[in-house]
């Protein structure tokens, strides 16, 4: 990918959340998006035309973060009143609740095979529920974490959390260990690379750093942009290529993945950006920012 | 209250105060839970009206009379029993009230009981007793607006007792008070109570005082009163006029009652409110209800709307002692008060809406709220530590010995931070260091411990040079003299100053005053700037306080780099003293942490810097920022190497999670998890113990690449969850004993089994084997020897590597090391286990080897496994249940060979009395065949009476009869 293809261009601004827009997530091909915020809310949006098609409304606080299945059938989000809702898409109806969490929950990821959930939580733990069974109740805690538990990301046999203790835990299902990376740093944001070898995780000393997941061993920082105190999201582009973020005064950045430069930087937003999601496929982003609104950004 | 509002009279119920209504909300809240009820009687507490235990006496139940607490008994009420036979027909019984009395009631009731007859009633307590009781039938006839009994206040006898009687007779005339008021009148008192004693002496009947004569008297008292004003008659008055009820209080309380010492204060202030009101209540009531007061005589009799006399009414307060002299000087001044305040109070009271009432201004039933005080203007916010600084004593303690540092640098370190803390800080700092690392034994200087006296040396330099600093600040470059005298001093101390500086003397003689100072404070830091150096810049623990990060940073600057420090260093902010302590406690142990971290290398780092830098103290202070510099890349070099780190733990998925997932369980089939330890303390802990085989472990790894082959993949899984085993043993060492006493001494497993918690379930079993071949051993008789035994058996030679592990230190008793091991060779040596539970050590070594076999092949290993868990588990308890039915065997044998004897012996002297029997029936029995016949079934009955409840005896009768009955056949 060139870098004259970085998405930069401002495609469309989707409205229609009142406050913060606390996460925007691509669907698995790319066609369509989430996003959540503060107005107890998750929307569905066509972002390449510029359509909201569907509210889902049931959360008695903030949404804190949304996901969707591979097939697009269920979707599952969760946010500050600590519960956890398995949701139909069609239908907009909550098929499922799960309690169990202490206190706010922070990311929640379908597996692979959208039979499972998992969640993570300011209480220090993950949580893994079931959406086979009729059970309410989560088949696995994972407590490890000395602090919130700030995201989380499934691979097809690990589970990997990231949290504010200033570790990446990498829990490997096949083997039965936990792997933990300790950072140093409080970690807010966690992603995969898209050939899953690196964990790429967002620090809060304004750094977002690359991991090998094999070893350990941190392979590159990225420097520039403001990270103190928001979750703010960071991802790949889809090439691997790129390394992109939001930063707190609203800009996003594009760092080169190998040699760190900041190949691109552009205000976004008016504030603080939390959530970026690049499509999977095409060189488009979705950014979401405290400002309300959401958009698509295109080469 | 306020003063022109005491007299008036409030309708209505006042509003209760709403702490009174809480209160009694909660306790009807409390009440209604059922607190008390739902518990049953014998918990129960009877608690006094003040929530105190109700005490019985020691005598007569303690805490708790009768049957626990109430009337009743054990049994309960028992019915009376009703018999009505046909020669004894039941009576049908009249009850009557006393049937249902005590024997006391009854007396009572009868008026049975002793007591003084009214006519010698000295004080009147009988005529008051009749007086309530008519009040009270009065009562009951005509039912009042106020429910209850009647006050005794208000119930008044209505005879005479006979005390006052005689002291009638004696002279004394009513409403006088019993003494001689002065000397004046001591002849007439005189004189009179002899014509009393006349008058008694003659004729009882005749000279009864009657009320007319009495109200004469008070007539006459009355009438005289204005004459002779100087002969004033103190005159003796009812508790309830000295006493006038002016409070809101409810009739017969006391708000008093448990703090008399109020009683007399609020006395005290009333009376002070009350001379000027009291005038003007006077004469209110003058216009209400149109009583004069001089004609009511005071003493018994008064009404309560009758008006009382000034000079009764200020008795009050001393009225109890009539002895008092201060009563009559109160009276006496009286009178100039009531005059000059009279005008004001009657023109105050026009305003009110029926004549005679007044709109209450203030009720007296407000929430009294209170003003928060006022702070004076001269009071700062900030404490000041008594003893911050001991400016002025510098030279008054003798300085303490010097003292060589102590050898390890660390602590060295350590110390001079401490001292220069403490010098900075205040005593405070010294206090609160120590009262937190009380358990630290590098902190054991503080107390007196290693390192003290070098302490003691180093804070006194600090203080001194502390103070110079502080005369420089305050002085500025006023006088030079003064400069002299600091360099004077220091002169003198750096005479004293431990080898490490002496590379300032020669610096001291080139550079001017001003800069010696600056370098000296500079240069007494070199060793720690090195280990700043070290320090990683990144590192900001105080991260989410930029605030506090600032400070932090300015601390490590000041702790480690030296320089006059800024006068506002550490008051930038407006924390306070102890505030600011405390964070310099918080920043001390933090840059501990960091410099601790480090100390291996910064070691050799600083050694070279010294030897580098140090024979010019000026260089170092100039070339300062370069070196800074190079430190920031070393530092962020450090960091990089410190983070990310690694670690590995072992993690059980549950196996629906694997399930889900579409993996198989890699625990499939294994004893469940090892509790991770949670803290990072506790790891750090045992770090010595997990750190190499984690590391060794992450090696393999890292050689293997990501994903390795099932079998290393099974090694390594083994290595670390012996790693965890390791760990684990660690803790439960201490715990062992207990559990293994448990386990020896409880003989049922399952119980065992659930008593455990959850977090140790993995084990029960484990234990119940362990404790299954300590109870063999038991039962073979050598529990420990044969351990050692076992011990010294158990290590095969096939495994090289069970001998090194068995190798490792472990401390504990050879019990423990048995669980140990069993343990840790959970993944190879399953059979191991095999080889404590037999009782005879060959089977268990043919075991092994089978099934070591059996381990090598990995696909089966796990079904092999848990087969062999179950084998493993079969023997012992196949084992035990022999022995236990063994025992059971030997024990039933023994008790029936025991039994055997018995009944032999029975049969024996069955026998022998049947022999005798026999005999005797021999003798005469031949004769008598019917009669023998009789006696012996005679007998048979008699023993089969006696041994009803005891079939085995019926049963050896019956034998021995058999016997005897065969004898007899014989004879």
């Amino acid at each position: 990918m060139n870098q004259s293809d970085l998405p930069r261009k401002e495609a469309t601004v989707l409205r229609g959340h009142e406050g913060a827009v606390l996460a925007a997530r691509f669907n698995g091909d790319g066609n369509y998006c989430l996003s959540c915020g503060k107005d107890r809310t998750i929307r569905l949006w066509n972002p390449h035309r510029g359509i909201h098609i569907k509210t889902y409304k049931s959360h008695g606080r903030e949404v804190r973060d949304v996901h969707v299945t591979a097939d697009n059938s269920k979707l599952i989000s969760c946010g500050g009143d600590r519960q956890i809702y398995y949701w139909d898409v069609s239908t907009g109806r909550v098929i499922r609740r799960f309690r169990g969490h202490d206190s706010e929950v922070n990311a929640v990821k379908f597996n692979e095979y959208a039979s499972v959930v998992v969640s993570a939580g300011y209480d220090r733990s993950l949580r893994v529920w079931d959406c086979r069974s009729h059970s309410t109740e989560p088949i696995q805690i994972i407590d490890s974490f000395l602090d919130s538990v700030m995201s989380v990301c499934l691979t097809k046999t690990e589970i990997i959390g990231g949290s504010v203790d200033g570790t990446v835990r990498t829990f490997d299902i096949r083997i039965g260990r936990e792997l933990s990376d300790d950072l140093g740093q409080p970690v807010n944001c966690i992603s995969l690379s898209n050939d899953g070898n690196c964990i790429l995780a967002s620090c809060l000393d304004s750094t977002l750093r690359l991991l090998d997941r094999t070893t350990g061993e941190p392979l590159q920082e990225y420097k520039g942009h403001i990270c103190k105190s928001y979750k703010t999201d960071c991802c790949l582009t889809n090439t691997d290529a790129y390394v992109t973020g939001g930063s707190e005064d609203g800009s996003i950045y594009f760092w080169d993945l190998v040699d760190a430069s900041v190949v691109s930087k552009f205000q976004a937003h008016s504030s603080v950006v939390t959530s970026v999601s690049y499509h999977p496929k095409d060189n488009s982003m979705i950014t979401s920012s405290v400002d309300g609104t959401i958009r698509v950004w295109k080469t | 209250m306020d003063s022109d509002e005491e007299d008036f009279v409030f309708y209505g119920t006042p509003i209760e105060r709403e702490e009174e209504i809480t209160s009694r909300r909660k306790k009807s809240i409390a009440e209604a839970s059922g607190h008390l009820r739902a518990l049953p009687p014998w918990k129960q507490e009877v608690t006094d009206e003040e929530g105190r235990r109700r005490f019985h006496g020691a005598f007569t139940g303690g805490f708790s009379a009768g049957y626990y607490n109430t009337a009743g008994s054990k049994e309960g009420w028992t019915p009376q029993s009703f018999t009505s036979s046909r020669k004894n027909r039941s009576e049908v019984k009249q009850q009557n009230i006393l049937n249902f009395l005590d024997e006391d009631e009854k007396t009572e009731l009868e008026g049975k009981s002793f007591g003084t007859s009214s006519q010698f009633d000295t004080f009147g307590f009988t005529a008051a007793e009749l007086a309530r009781k008519q009040a009270e039938k009065e009562q009951q006839q005509r039912p009042s607006a106020i429910p209850g009994p009647v006050p005794d206040e208000l119930v008044l006898p209505a005879t005479e007792s006979i005390g006052v009687k005689l002291l009638l007779k004696m002279g004394w005339r009513r409403g006088r008070s019993i003494r001689d008021s002065h000397v004046d009148s001591l002849y007439e008192s005189r004189r009179e109570a002899r014509k009393a004693l006349l008058a008694f002496s003659s004729d009882d009947a005749k000279t009864q005082l009657t009320d007319s004569e009495c109200g004469e008297s008070h007539l006459e008292s009355s009438v005289e009163q204005p004459v002779n004003d100087d002969v004033q008659y103190s005159r003796s008055t009812p508790v309830y006029v000295l006493n006038p009820k002016q409070d809101l209080h409810g009739l017969g309380y006391d708000p008093f009652k448990h703090a008399p010492e109020f009683r007399e204060r609020k006395r005290s202030r009333l009376s002070d409110n009350r001379k000027p009101g009291y005038s003007k209540a006077l004469s209110m009531k003058d216009s209400l209800f149109g009583f004069k007061s001089g004609k009511v005589g005071p003493g018994f009799g008064i009404g309560a709307l009758e008006e009382y006399d000034a000079e009764d009414e200020d008795v009050y307060g001393t009225a109890y002692d009539f002895e008092d002299t201060i009563v009559q000087e109160v009276e006496v001044d009286e009178p100039s008060g009531v005059t000059k305040d009279r005008r004001p109070r009657l023109l105050g009271k026009e305003q009110g809406a029926l004549p005679g009432f007044m709109i209450a201004s203030k009720s007296d039933y407000q929430l009294e709220r209170f003003d928060p005080p006022t702070v004076p203007k001269n009071f700062v916010p900030h404490h000041k530590f008594s003893g911050p600084l001991e400016t002025d004593n510098k030279f008054a303690n003798p300085p303490p010995p010097e003292v060589p540092p102590p050898d390890d640098n660390n602590m060295k370190l350590l110390i001079d931070g401490v001292a220069t803390l403490v010098a900075r800080c205040g005593k405070l700092f010294e206090d609160l260091s120590r009262e937190k690392n009380q358990n630290n034994p590098l902190f054991t200087f503080l107390t007196g411990g290693n390192g003290h006296d070098y302490y003691a040396r180093k804070l006194w330099e600090e203080q001194q040079k502390r103070n110079d600093q502080t005369m420089l600040a305050m002085d500025g470059k006023s006088s030079l003299a003064d400069q002299k005298m600091t360099a004077e001093s220091r002169g003198k101390l750096l005479g004293e100053k431990p080898l490490e500086r002496s590379s300032k003397d020669l610096s001291s003689s080139v550079a001017s005053e001003n800069s010696i100072h600056m370098q000296y404070n500079l240069s007494d830091t070199f060793t720690k700037s090195a280990s700043y150096s070290e320090l990683p810049e990144i590192v900001k623990p105080f991260k989410d306080d930029p605030a506090k990060q600032d400070r932090f940073e300015r601390f490590l600057k000041e702790k480690y780099q030296g320089g006059l420090r800024s006068a506002d260093s550490g008051k930038a902010s407006n924390m306070s003293e102890a505030a600011r302590a405390h964070e310099r406690m918080d920043f001390e142990a933090v840059a501990e942490a960091i410099g601790k971290g480090k100390h291996g290398k910064e070691s050799l780092l600083s050694t070279q810097q010294f030897t580098g830098v140090s024979p010019a103290g000026g260089m170092q202070f100039t070339s300062g920022g370069l070196e800074q510099a190079k430190d920031a890349q070393a530092e962020n070099l450090t960091t990089k190497n410190m983070y990310p780190r690694r670690e590995e733990f072992q993690w059980r998925p549950s196996p629906i999670l694997c399930k889900r997932f579409d993996l198989t369980d890699p625990f499939m089939g294994k004893p469940p998890p090892v509790p991770r330890m949670r803290s990072k303390m506790d790891s750090l802990i045992f770090m010595s113990d997990s750190v190499k085989p984690t590391k060794l472990e992450e090696s393999d790894a890292v050689n293997k690449g990501p994903y390795p082959t099932p079998q290393s993949d099974a090694q390594e899984m083994s290595k670390f969850e012996e790693t965890e085993v390791e760990v684990k043993v660690e803790v439960e060492n201490v715990e062992r004993p207990v559990d293994l006493y448990k386990a020896i001494f409880s003989d049922d497993s399952d119980d065992e089994a659930e008593t455990f918690d959850h977090k140790q379930v993995e084990e029960p079993e484990k234990k119940i084997e362990v404790a299954h071949t300590a109870l063999n051993h038991l039962i073979a008789g050598d529990f420990l020897e044969s351990l050692g035994k076992e011990l010294g058996l158990e290590v095969p030679p096939e495994l090289p590597y069970l001998m090194s592990k068995a190798k490792t230190p472990v401390s504990g008793t050879p019990v423990d090391r048995v669980v140990l091991q069993q343990r840790g060779t959970t993944q190879e040596g399953e059979s191991l286990k095999n080889t404590f539970i037999p009782s005879n050590p060959q089977s268990s070594s043919g075991k092994f080897r089978e099934t070591d076999l059996s381990e090598n092949r990995p696909g089966k290993a796990d079904r092999e496994k848990t087969k062999e868990d179950a084998r493993a588990k079969s023997p012992s308890s196949r084992n035990r249940n022999q022995s236990s039915s063994w025992s059971s065997e030997d024990e039933r044998s023994r008790k029936r060979s025991r039994r055997h004897r018995y009944r032999s012996s029975d049969s024996y002297s069955d026998l022998s009395g049947d022999d005798q029997d026999r005999y005797h029936s021999k003798s005469k029995g031949r004769k008598k065949g019917s009669s023998r016949e009789k006696s012996s079934s005679s007998r048979r009955k008699h023993h089969k009476y006696k041994h009803r409840d005891s079939p085995s005896r019926s049963y050896n009768d019956a034998e021995g009869k058999k016997e005897k009955k065969k004898r007899r056949e014989r004879d």
